[in-house]
Protein backbone atom coordinates (compact mmCIF):
# COMPACT_ATOMS: atom_id res chain seq x y z
CA UNK A 1 0.00 0.00 0.00
CA UNK A 2 2.75 1.86 0.83
CA UNK A 3 4.35 2.19 -2.58
CA UNK A 4 1.26 2.17 -4.26
CA UNK A 5 0.81 5.48 -2.42
CA UNK A 6 4.36 6.90 -3.47
CA UNK A 7 3.91 5.74 -7.20
CA UNK A 8 0.68 8.07 -7.16
CA UNK A 9 -0.25 11.27 -6.32
CA UNK A 10 -3.74 12.58 -6.11
CA UNK A 11 -5.03 15.17 -9.12
CA UNK A 12 -5.59 18.15 -6.20
CA UNK A 13 -3.36 19.97 -5.89
CA UNK A 14 0.02 18.73 -7.87
CA UNK A 15 -1.64 18.32 -11.49
CA UNK A 16 -4.36 21.11 -11.00
CA UNK A 17 -1.74 23.63 -10.53
CA UNK A 18 0.10 22.70 -13.47
CA UNK A 19 -2.78 22.26 -15.59
CA UNK A 20 -3.85 25.95 -15.11
CA UNK A 21 -0.14 27.17 -15.84
CA UNK A 22 -0.25 25.24 -19.28
CA UNK A 23 -4.00 26.22 -19.43
CA UNK A 24 -2.91 29.75 -18.55
CA UNK A 25 -0.16 29.99 -21.22
CA UNK A 26 -2.45 28.06 -23.77
CA UNK A 27 -4.92 31.19 -24.15
CA UNK A 28 -1.99 33.57 -23.78
CA UNK A 29 0.61 32.67 -26.97
CA UNK A 30 -3.13 32.63 -28.39
CA UNK A 31 -3.68 36.25 -27.68
CA UNK A 32 -0.10 37.24 -27.81
CA UNK A 33 -0.44 35.46 -32.01
CA UNK A 34 -3.46 37.39 -32.38
CA UNK A 35 -2.54 40.66 -31.62
CA UNK A 36 0.62 40.31 -33.43
CA UNK A 37 -0.36 38.52 -36.84
CA UNK A 38 -4.06 39.54 -37.15
CA UNK A 39 -5.39 37.66 -40.39
CA UNK A 40 -5.92 39.61 -43.09
CA UNK A 41 -9.09 39.23 -45.64
CA UNK A 42 -8.00 38.25 -49.09
CA UNK A 43 -9.66 39.74 -52.04
CA UNK A 44 -12.94 39.71 -53.01
CA UNK A 45 -14.21 37.17 -55.08
CA UNK A 46 -13.47 37.64 -58.86
CA UNK A 47 -14.43 34.96 -61.08
CA UNK A 48 -12.46 36.34 -63.93
CA UNK A 49 -9.17 36.92 -62.58
CA UNK A 50 -6.55 34.20 -62.93
CA UNK A 51 -6.10 32.48 -59.04
CA UNK A 52 -4.24 29.24 -58.16
CA UNK A 53 -5.51 28.22 -55.03
CA UNK A 54 -3.63 27.61 -51.64
CA UNK A 55 -5.53 25.53 -49.00
CA UNK A 56 -4.77 25.49 -45.14
CA UNK A 57 -1.33 24.51 -44.34
CA UNK A 58 -2.49 21.14 -42.71
CA UNK A 59 -4.20 20.42 -46.13
CA UNK A 60 -0.98 21.04 -48.47
CA UNK A 61 0.09 17.76 -48.30
CA UNK A 62 -3.35 16.30 -49.84
CA UNK A 63 -3.67 19.21 -52.40
CA UNK A 64 0.32 18.18 -53.46
CA UNK A 65 -0.41 14.61 -53.39
CA UNK A 66 -3.25 14.99 -55.99
CA UNK A 67 -0.34 16.49 -58.47
CA UNK A 68 0.66 13.30 -58.71
CA UNK A 69 -2.82 12.08 -60.08
CA UNK A 70 -3.94 13.92 -62.73
CA UNK A 71 -7.50 13.54 -65.12
CA UNK A 72 -9.52 10.49 -64.05
CA UNK A 73 -6.85 9.07 -61.46
CA UNK A 74 -7.59 12.13 -59.31
CA UNK A 75 -9.44 9.25 -57.22
CA UNK A 76 -6.53 7.73 -56.24
CA UNK A 77 -4.39 10.87 -54.88
CA UNK A 78 -7.64 12.83 -53.71
CA UNK A 79 -9.57 9.87 -52.19
CA UNK A 80 -8.21 6.44 -51.67
CA UNK A 81 -4.43 6.93 -50.10
CA UNK A 82 -5.62 9.22 -47.76
CA UNK A 83 -8.91 6.99 -46.94
CA UNK A 84 -6.11 4.24 -46.48
CA UNK A 85 -3.55 6.18 -43.88
CA UNK A 86 -7.08 7.16 -42.22
CA UNK A 87 -7.61 3.60 -41.73
CA UNK A 88 -4.52 2.85 -40.95
CA UNK A 89 -4.24 5.24 -38.29
CA UNK A 90 -7.81 4.60 -36.97
CA UNK A 91 -7.17 0.76 -36.64
CA UNK A 92 -3.35 1.14 -35.00
CA UNK A 93 -4.58 0.06 -31.70
CA UNK A 94 -5.82 -3.00 -33.30
CA UNK A 95 -2.95 -3.61 -35.86
CA UNK A 96 -0.11 -2.88 -33.12
CA UNK A 97 -1.81 -5.55 -30.42
CA UNK A 98 0.44 -7.24 -28.16
CA UNK A 99 1.19 -6.02 -24.58
CA UNK A 100 4.51 -4.99 -26.26
CA UNK A 101 4.79 -0.89 -25.16
CA UNK A 102 8.15 0.14 -25.45
CA UNK A 103 8.35 1.71 -29.48
CA UNK A 104 11.85 -0.10 -30.05
CA UNK A 105 10.29 -3.66 -29.78
CA UNK A 106 7.40 -2.40 -31.85
CA UNK A 107 9.20 -2.07 -35.16
CA UNK A 108 6.47 -2.49 -37.95
CA UNK A 109 4.19 0.25 -35.92
CA UNK A 110 7.27 2.63 -35.73
CA UNK A 111 8.27 2.36 -39.12
CA UNK A 112 4.79 2.35 -40.14
CA UNK A 113 4.45 5.10 -38.25
CA UNK A 114 6.91 7.61 -38.54
CA UNK A 115 6.80 6.34 -42.14
CA UNK A 116 3.39 8.01 -42.26
CA UNK A 117 4.49 10.96 -40.72
CA UNK A 118 7.47 11.29 -42.69
CA UNK A 119 5.18 11.19 -46.11
CA UNK A 120 2.81 13.78 -45.09
CA UNK A 121 6.06 16.17 -43.81
CA UNK A 122 7.58 15.42 -47.10
CA UNK A 123 4.99 16.17 -49.51
CA UNK A 124 4.27 19.26 -47.03
CA UNK A 125 7.71 20.47 -48.02
CA UNK A 126 7.20 19.76 -51.64
CA UNK A 127 4.10 21.89 -51.58
CA UNK A 128 5.89 24.85 -50.70
CA UNK A 129 9.37 24.75 -53.05
CA UNK B 1 -23.29 28.17 3.56
CA UNK B 2 -27.73 27.41 3.24
CA UNK B 3 -28.05 28.19 0.10
CA UNK B 4 -24.51 25.52 -1.05
CA UNK B 5 -26.07 22.78 1.23
CA UNK B 6 -29.63 23.21 -0.22
CA UNK B 7 -27.78 23.32 -3.62
CA UNK B 8 -25.33 20.30 -3.51
CA UNK B 9 -28.65 18.43 -2.18
CA UNK B 10 -30.18 18.56 -4.86
CA UNK B 11 -27.24 18.60 -7.31
CA UNK B 12 -24.39 16.70 -5.72
CA UNK B 13 -21.93 18.77 -6.84
CA UNK B 14 -19.19 17.76 -4.21
CA UNK B 15 -19.23 14.31 -4.80
CA UNK B 16 -18.47 15.02 -8.38
CA UNK B 17 -15.84 17.08 -8.22
CA UNK B 18 -14.12 14.46 -5.62
CA UNK B 19 -14.01 12.12 -8.40
CA UNK B 20 -12.18 14.23 -10.34
CA UNK B 21 -10.23 15.85 -7.61
CA UNK B 22 -9.11 12.64 -5.82
CA UNK B 23 -8.58 10.95 -8.72
CA UNK B 24 -4.79 9.23 -8.64
CA UNK B 25 -2.60 10.27 -11.34
CA UNK B 26 0.59 8.11 -11.79
CA UNK B 27 3.79 10.25 -10.52
CA UNK B 28 5.85 9.57 -13.28
CA UNK B 29 3.60 11.77 -15.58
CA UNK B 30 5.52 15.13 -17.49
CA UNK B 31 5.25 17.86 -19.41
CA UNK B 32 4.79 15.70 -22.74
CA UNK B 33 0.95 14.15 -20.98
CA UNK B 34 -0.12 18.25 -21.63
CA UNK B 35 -0.67 18.08 -25.21
CA UNK B 36 -4.21 16.69 -25.24
CA UNK B 37 -5.45 19.19 -22.50
CA UNK B 38 -3.91 21.91 -24.56
CA UNK B 39 -5.81 20.97 -27.40
CA UNK B 40 -8.86 21.24 -25.17
CA UNK B 41 -8.10 24.36 -23.70
CA UNK B 42 -7.62 25.80 -27.65
CA UNK B 43 -11.11 23.81 -28.41
CA UNK B 44 -12.66 25.70 -25.49
CA UNK B 45 -11.28 28.66 -26.82
CA UNK B 46 -12.32 28.43 -30.16
CA UNK B 47 -15.84 27.29 -28.85
CA UNK B 48 -15.93 31.20 -26.92
CA UNK B 49 -14.16 33.39 -29.49
CA UNK B 50 -16.96 31.57 -31.93
CA UNK B 51 -19.65 32.19 -30.45
CA UNK B 52 -19.03 35.69 -29.95
CA UNK B 53 -17.85 35.70 -34.10
CA UNK B 54 -21.15 34.04 -34.67
CA UNK B 55 -22.79 37.78 -33.62
CA UNK B 56 -21.19 39.81 -36.39
CA UNK B 57 -20.84 37.00 -39.08
CA UNK B 58 -23.62 36.65 -41.71
CA UNK B 59 -23.43 33.65 -43.44
CA UNK B 60 -24.84 35.30 -47.27
CA UNK B 61 -23.44 35.93 -50.42
CA UNK B 62 -23.53 39.09 -50.25
CA UNK B 63 -22.56 40.17 -46.48
CA UNK B 64 -20.11 37.19 -45.60
CA UNK B 65 -17.22 39.21 -47.10
CA UNK B 66 -18.76 42.77 -45.73
CA UNK B 67 -19.35 41.16 -41.92
CA UNK B 68 -16.03 39.90 -42.10
CA UNK B 69 -14.87 43.85 -42.78
CA UNK B 70 -16.64 44.78 -40.13
CA UNK B 71 -15.25 42.38 -37.98
CA UNK B 72 -11.46 43.65 -38.86
CA UNK B 73 -12.24 47.38 -38.87
CA UNK B 74 -15.20 48.41 -36.84
CA UNK B 75 -16.61 45.97 -34.68
CA UNK B 76 -14.61 46.14 -31.37
CA UNK B 77 -12.58 43.79 -30.80
CA UNK B 78 -13.44 42.35 -33.85
CA UNK B 79 -9.78 41.99 -35.35
CA UNK B 80 -8.75 40.11 -31.82
CA UNK B 81 -11.39 37.90 -31.75
CA UNK B 82 -10.65 36.36 -35.36
CA UNK B 83 -7.26 36.67 -34.68
CA UNK B 84 -7.54 34.42 -31.31
CA UNK B 85 -10.02 32.08 -33.56
CA UNK B 86 -7.79 31.61 -36.10
CA UNK B 87 -4.37 31.00 -34.40
CA UNK B 88 -6.25 28.84 -31.33
CA UNK B 89 -7.56 26.48 -34.55
CA UNK B 90 -3.87 26.56 -35.98
CA UNK B 91 -1.96 25.82 -33.07
CA UNK B 92 -4.85 22.70 -32.18
CA UNK B 93 -3.79 20.57 -35.21
CA UNK B 94 0.04 21.13 -34.12
CA UNK B 95 -0.95 20.16 -30.53
CA UNK B 96 -3.23 17.30 -32.00
CA UNK B 97 -0.31 15.64 -33.97
CA UNK B 98 2.58 16.21 -30.87
CA UNK B 99 -0.82 14.70 -28.66
CA UNK B 100 -1.41 11.84 -31.32
CA UNK B 101 2.71 11.07 -31.17
CA UNK B 102 2.93 11.01 -27.55
CA UNK B 103 0.27 8.48 -27.23
CA UNK B 104 1.45 6.66 -30.08
CA UNK B 105 5.54 6.53 -28.61
CA UNK B 106 4.42 5.17 -25.42
CA UNK B 107 1.88 2.54 -27.01
CA UNK B 108 -0.67 4.16 -24.37
CA UNK B 109 -3.47 3.58 -26.96
CA UNK B 110 -3.16 -0.26 -26.21
CA UNK B 111 -5.85 -2.59 -24.10
CA UNK B 112 -8.17 -1.47 -22.54
CA UNK B 113 -7.80 2.23 -24.73
CA UNK B 114 -8.18 0.78 -28.26
CA UNK B 115 -11.08 2.77 -28.55
CA UNK B 116 -10.15 6.21 -27.10
CA UNK B 117 -7.60 6.01 -29.93
CA UNK B 118 -10.59 5.15 -32.63
CA UNK B 119 -12.64 8.28 -30.89
CA UNK B 120 -9.35 10.40 -31.05
CA UNK B 121 -9.01 9.83 -34.66
CA UNK B 122 -12.04 10.57 -35.71
CA UNK B 123 -11.68 14.40 -33.36
CA UNK B 124 -9.07 14.70 -35.66
CA UNK B 125 -11.42 14.23 -38.69
CA UNK B 126 -13.76 16.44 -36.85
CA UNK B 127 -10.96 18.79 -36.50
CA UNK B 128 -10.21 19.02 -40.26
CA UNK B 129 -13.52 19.25 -41.13
CA UNK B 130 -13.61 22.07 -39.21
CA UNK B 131 -10.82 23.39 -41.23
CA UNK B 132 -12.42 23.22 -44.28
CA UNK B 133 -15.72 24.45 -43.29
CA UNK B 134 -14.60 27.47 -41.74
CA UNK B 135 -11.95 28.54 -44.70
CA UNK B 136 -14.81 29.05 -46.63
CA UNK B 137 -16.59 31.41 -44.34
CA UNK B 138 -14.71 34.90 -45.03
CA UNK B 139 -15.89 34.46 -48.94
CA UNK B 140 -12.96 35.90 -50.51
CA UNK B 141 -10.68 34.59 -53.32
CA UNK B 142 -8.77 32.03 -51.84
CA UNK B 143 -11.31 30.58 -49.56
CA UNK B 144 -13.92 30.43 -52.73
CA UNK B 145 -11.16 28.67 -54.97
CA UNK B 146 -10.05 26.13 -51.69
CA UNK B 147 -13.22 25.31 -51.58
CA UNK B 148 -13.62 24.79 -55.62
CA UNK B 149 -10.77 22.74 -55.44
CA UNK B 150 -11.59 20.45 -51.85
CA UNK B 151 -15.07 19.71 -53.45
CA UNK B 152 -13.91 18.76 -56.43
CA UNK B 153 -11.57 16.13 -55.17
CA UNK B 154 -14.88 14.51 -53.52
CA UNK B 155 -16.19 14.77 -56.59
CA UNK B 156 -13.55 12.31 -58.10
CA UNK B 157 -14.70 8.99 -56.14
CA UNK B 158 -16.07 6.66 -58.66
CA UNK B 159 -19.74 6.51 -58.97
CA UNK B 160 -20.79 8.44 -56.24
CA UNK B 161 -18.52 11.00 -56.46
CA UNK B 162 -20.89 13.58 -58.61
CA UNK B 163 -23.99 13.38 -55.73
CA UNK B 164 -21.41 13.98 -52.77
CA UNK B 165 -19.80 16.95 -54.52
CA UNK B 166 -23.02 18.75 -55.53
CA UNK B 167 -24.75 17.25 -52.06
CA UNK B 168 -21.83 19.38 -49.70
CA UNK B 169 -22.29 22.45 -52.41
CA UNK B 170 -25.84 22.37 -52.55
CA UNK B 171 -25.67 22.45 -56.22
CA UNK B 172 -23.67 22.25 -58.82
CA UNK B 173 -21.17 25.36 -58.73
CA UNK B 174 -19.60 26.46 -55.05
CA UNK B 175 -22.03 29.21 -54.54
CA UNK B 176 -24.30 31.04 -51.85
CA UNK B 177 -25.61 27.98 -51.05
CA UNK B 178 -22.47 26.32 -50.17
CA UNK B 179 -21.53 29.09 -47.73
CA UNK B 180 -24.78 28.29 -45.55
CA UNK B 181 -24.11 24.61 -45.82
CA UNK B 182 -20.21 25.08 -44.61
CA UNK B 183 -21.82 27.63 -42.08
CA UNK B 184 -24.25 25.20 -40.83
CA UNK B 185 -21.77 22.33 -41.03
CA UNK B 186 -19.15 24.20 -39.10
CA UNK B 187 -21.17 25.68 -36.27
CA UNK B 188 -23.93 23.14 -35.55
CA UNK B 189 -23.15 19.48 -36.97
CA UNK B 190 -19.51 19.63 -36.62
CA UNK B 191 -20.15 20.51 -32.83
CA UNK B 192 -22.56 17.99 -32.68
CA UNK B 193 -20.34 15.25 -33.31
CA UNK B 194 -17.73 16.74 -31.40
CA UNK B 195 -19.15 17.05 -28.16
CA UNK B 196 -20.22 13.33 -28.62
CA UNK B 197 -16.72 12.08 -29.16
CA UNK B 198 -15.20 14.40 -26.78
CA UNK B 199 -17.36 12.91 -24.26
CA UNK B 200 -16.51 8.92 -25.13
CA UNK B 201 -12.46 10.36 -25.32
CA UNK B 202 -12.97 11.64 -21.27
CA UNK B 203 -14.93 8.87 -20.58
CA UNK B 204 -12.65 6.14 -21.23
CA UNK B 205 -9.46 8.20 -19.57
CA UNK B 206 -11.77 8.72 -16.55
CA UNK B 207 -12.96 4.89 -16.44
CA UNK B 208 -9.25 3.63 -16.97
CA UNK B 209 -7.05 6.32 -16.18
CA UNK B 210 -3.86 7.33 -17.68
CA UNK B 211 -1.88 4.42 -19.11
CA UNK B 212 1.27 3.40 -17.32
CA UNK B 213 1.58 3.22 -13.31
CA UNK B 214 -2.36 2.91 -12.94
Amino acid sequence: MRIEEAKQKKFFPYFLFEITVAALFTVEAVLILAALFPPAIGREIDFSAQYSPRPEWYFLFLYQLTKYFPGRWTFVGAVLLPGLAFSVLLLAPFLDHGKETSLHRRRAAAVTGFGLLAAIVSLTILSLL
Amino acid sequence: MKLLDYLNDRLGFTNRHRRVMDRPVPAWINYFSCFGGITFTLFIVLVLTGLLLSVHYTPSEGEAYKSIQRLNGEAPLGLLLRGAHHWAANLMVVMIVLHMLRVFIAGAYKNPRELNWVAGSFLLLLTLGFGFTGYLLPWDQKAYWATVVGTNMIGSVPLAGHFLASFLRGGADVAGQTLLRFYSLHVLWLPMFTAFFLWLHFHVIRRVGISGGM
